[in-house]
């Protein structure tokens, strides 16, 4: 991670404007520390060179949402990735992670075709534990809505937005579900118009 | 402490309270509750016989509830005077005597039923606060289950545990079951660094605390498994980092990752817990015998009382604020008062220590001096103009002012030996019954009729505070940042010696503009003057709004010393506004604050 001064970065900004990919830092094996502001474009793959980039404009980008401020805060105790239930199924799925990542700026990590945050079940421990108030959750929503806005969503989303458009109901209601209604001795399902929710729904 | 109680030139009042100080530096008179110990100290040898025969058991603060006292019985071992007391409140009846066979059993006779609560006058010179802190109560952390699980201890339960003096006599036993637990975990920064439970500060000593606890356990046990979860060590002290390595070479693990919660075996009693281990990245599942909850501080509750007994003010964690925060930081704000140890925030036994010498050393000098000499810019009360309204008293930070009385026609009085200077008081006297030395109103009116004696309109008049804001404006010199050269600052001690009239003698002179500038409400080098330059800002406002004047004329901001680009920022700022100012709004302004009974 690049440590910058504030005047590295200011320069950076106007030299390397309009096409400024937030602050773009590299740093050279042999030379240990030796850091210096460099273009995106210049180095990506150099050999024996490890480009580190950091993007702070994605951070201010969820900050601009009503509740991604609060990621400032984390400072990577990894409470909530504890008490994960989805990281206990999915070895890849880490909140903690995802916050560093939000941090970092690793966009392209997150805002993806097969984006690991769809694992979230949005069970909110995280937010229960975090003791920097930080609301990963809602962080992680926000990112869903990130995604979804460039139209990238798993199936099964998809499917559930499509079944409320037709039919109001997040399930779709088959057979088996009135047989299993009335086998249970519960009144038939009226129709349920998803009426007002199709203007929310419209893009 | 047993040296304290044998030193000649030490008196030692334990089981006492402060009620009430009075007084200034060399003069303060303390009022001192003695609370009946209903058994003559001087004559008690401790022999123990009346906790013997007393029937009414109690959990034992001392041992953390882990063992039993007596109604009757002695604080912990090594108390100081080395005597019996009887809990009031848990004995079964002193007046009229329930049960009595303490004082039967008791073969000097010491028992005094009949004593009261004794109150002790004291003239002291200095006062030493060195009123602690509290452990942060883990019990609020739910997901931690401590109080649920048994085998769920805090920090301070596991050195009463380990200790040889505590309830299980130095065998290190689990509450659950009494059995000995080999794998133990512990968690870091319980109720420390956190917006959720307990407090946002580093309670600094919870690492080493840990540390050295896992040592002690490597040291007594060694096929000890202990686990650290933590979210960074803090090991800054001398020694600290080497202690930490050693610690890692006894193979204590150290996991950076706090657990989301602990849930316990309800068969064995063992705690089972899921964390992540940040140097892998992978979810880790561990089984313990024994977790301890390293748990933080928070200052002591009753500090509030303390902050009324000498005027002291807190930061915003609840710790007593000191004088200054590098230069003077073991005086209080109020002359004549130190702090030694944790009550001014938290630290380690070794600090403590150091505060402690250092305030004893600052207390010797004016001690052996004697005398104090005092700045020489302090408030002067010219009496014959007081009404005795008591405004100022109320506006003094320092309580230097004794109040008076309007109806007897009483002037107020003010001790210029607490009198800090900062001319608060002649800023809220409506009767320019109080002058500054140094500081006057001529002063200052002259400094403003020079300044608006030409382009007044071209002028903001600033009046920045000595200690943050003019050296603020001095640090954008020297800095060499660029900003109009339209502002003219006059200097005062505090933001808060600014009387709305300097405001509206300004306009009345024709300023185009007014910035008042003072310290962040934190930093006031005045306790919390600045909080009364807001208020008079405030009102200032009003009127202003009242009289058809912009009230942006008008400016407050908070400028520290080290903020010399926000005072050339805050300048130019200011600037824009002033161009904005009109020939005519000035004259406006001039009329209707030069109306007579304005």
């Amino acid at each position: 991670m690049g440590v910058k001064t504030f005047e590295s970065v200011s320069i950076q900004v106007s030299q390397v404007q309009p096409h400024f990919y937030g602050h773009v830092y590299q740093r050279t094996r042999a030379q240990g520390a030796e850091l210096s502001p460099v273009q995106e474009q210049q180095h990506t793959q150099d050999e024996g060179r490890q480009v580190m980039r950091v993007n702070f404009d994605f951070k201010e980008e969820l900050a601009a949402t009503l509740e991604g401020a609060s990621v400032n805060l984390c400072y990577q105790c990894g409470a909530c990735t504890g008490d994960c239930p989805s990281a206990r199924f999915h070895k890849d799925f880490n909140p903690r992670e995802i916050m560093l990542k939000v941090l970092l700026g690793m966009r392209d990590d997150l805002i993806r075709e097969d984006s690991i945050i769809w694992n979230c079940s949005s069970c909110y421990n995280c937010h229960e534990r975090c003791p920097q108030s930080v609301k990963p959750v809602e962080i992680i929503i926000e990112l869903k809505n990130l995604l979804a806005r460039e139209g990238i969503f798993p199936k099964g989303v998809k499917e559930t937005v499509e079944a409320i458009k037709k039919t109001g109901r997040s399930t779709i209601v088959t057979d088996y579900t009135h047989k299993m209604r009335e086998s249970l001795g519960l009144p038939p399902l009226t129709s349920c118009e998803p009426g007002e929710l199709s203007r929310i729904l419209e893009p | 402490m047993m040296d304290v109680g044998r030193h000649p030139r030490i008196k030692l009042l334990a089981y006492s309270e402060v009620e009430e100080i009075s007084g200034y530096v060399g003069n303060f008179r303390a009022r001192i509750r003695r609370k009946a110990r209903y058994i003559r100290e001087e004559d008690c040898t401790a022999c123990g016989d009346c906790a013997k025969v007393c029937p009414v058991v109690k959990p034992d603060e001392y041992q953390q509830g882990f063992s039993s006292r007596k109604a009757v019985h002695i604080p912990f071992p090594q108390a100081v005077p080395s005597a019996y007391l009887i809990r009031k409140e848990d004995c079964l009846g002193l007046n009229p005597i329930a049960c009595g066979k303490c004082a039967e059993a008791c073969e000097k006779k010491c028992m005094d039923y009949d004593m009261s609560d004794r109150f002790l006058e004291l003239e002291v010179g200095v006062i030493v606060v060195a009123t602690g802190m509290e452990p942060f109560d883990p019990a609020t952390v739910a997901e931690y289950g401590y109080r649920r699980y048994p085998n769920v201890i805090s920090s301070m339960e596991f050195e009463r545990l380990i200790c040889a003096g505590g309830p299980t006599e130095g065998h290190f036993l689990r509450p659950g079951d009494g059995s000995r637990p080999k794998r133990i975990g512990f968690i870091q920064c319980v109720g420390s660094r956190s917006r959720k439970d307990g407090q946002l500060f580093c309670s600094n000593i919870c690492c080493m605390n840990t540390v050295k606890d896992t040592l002690l356990l490597a040291d007594h046990y060694p096929d000890t498994e202990s686990t650290v979860f933590y979210t960074d060590i803090r090991a800054f002290g001398k020694g600290f980092e080497d202690l930490y390595q050693r610690s890692r070479e006894v193979g204590v693990q150290y996991v950076r990752g706090l657990p989301g919660e602990i849930r316990e075996d309800s068969k064995t009693g063992n705690l089972l817990v899921r964390a992540e281990n940040g140097s892998t990245g992978r979810l880790e599942d561990h089984e313990f015998d024994l977790m301890v909850l390293s748990v933080g501080f928070t200052p002591q509750n009753g500090n509030g009382k303390i902050h009324k007994l000498l005027t002291l003010s807190h930061t915003s964690d609840g710790f007593l604020l000191e004088s200054h925060p590098k230069l003077k930081p073991v005086d209080a704000p109020t002359k004549g008062v130190f702090f030694a140890g944790t009550c001014e925030a938290p630290k380690d036994i070794k600090d403590s220590v150091t505060q402690a010498g250092a305030a004893s050393a600052r207390a010797g000098i004016l001690l052996s001096a004697g005398k104090v000499k005092i700045e020489a810019i302090t408030s002067r009360l010219i009496a014959e103009k007081c009404t005795g309204c008591n405004v100022c008293v109320k506006a003094c930070p320092y309580s230097a002012i004794l109040p008076g009385d309007a109806k007897k026609k009483i002037p107020v009085s003010i001790v210029e030996a607490c009198c800090s200077g900062c001319g608060t008081c002649a800023a809220s006297c409506r009767f320019d019954a109080i002058e500054m030395r140094h500081f006057t109103d001529n002063q200052i009116y002259s400094q403003m009729d020079a300044i608006l004696e030409e382009n007044p309109r071209e002028k903001i008049v600033t009046f920045a505070c000595n200690w943050c804001s003019y050296a603020g404006g001095d640090f954008a010199g020297v800095s060499r940042l660029a900003y109009p050269a339209s502002s003219r600052l006059i200097r005062t001690m505090c933001s808060g010696r600014v009387t709305e009239d300097f405001i509206y003698h300004a306009f009345r002179k024709g300023a185009a503009m007014v910035l008042v500038s003072g310290c962040h409400f934190a930093d006031c080098h005045y306790i919390n003057a600045n909080r009364w330059t807001q208020r008079r800002v405030d009102h200032a406002w009003d009127r202003l709004e009242k009289l058809k004047i912009r009230p942006e004329r008008l400016q407050l901001e908070w400028i520290s010393a080290a903020e010399g680009q926000k005072f050339a920022k805050v300048m130019r700022e200011l600037d824009e506004i002033r161009k904005t100012v009109t020939i005519e709004e000035v004259q406006d302004t001039i009329a209707a604050l030069s109306k007579p009974g304005k």
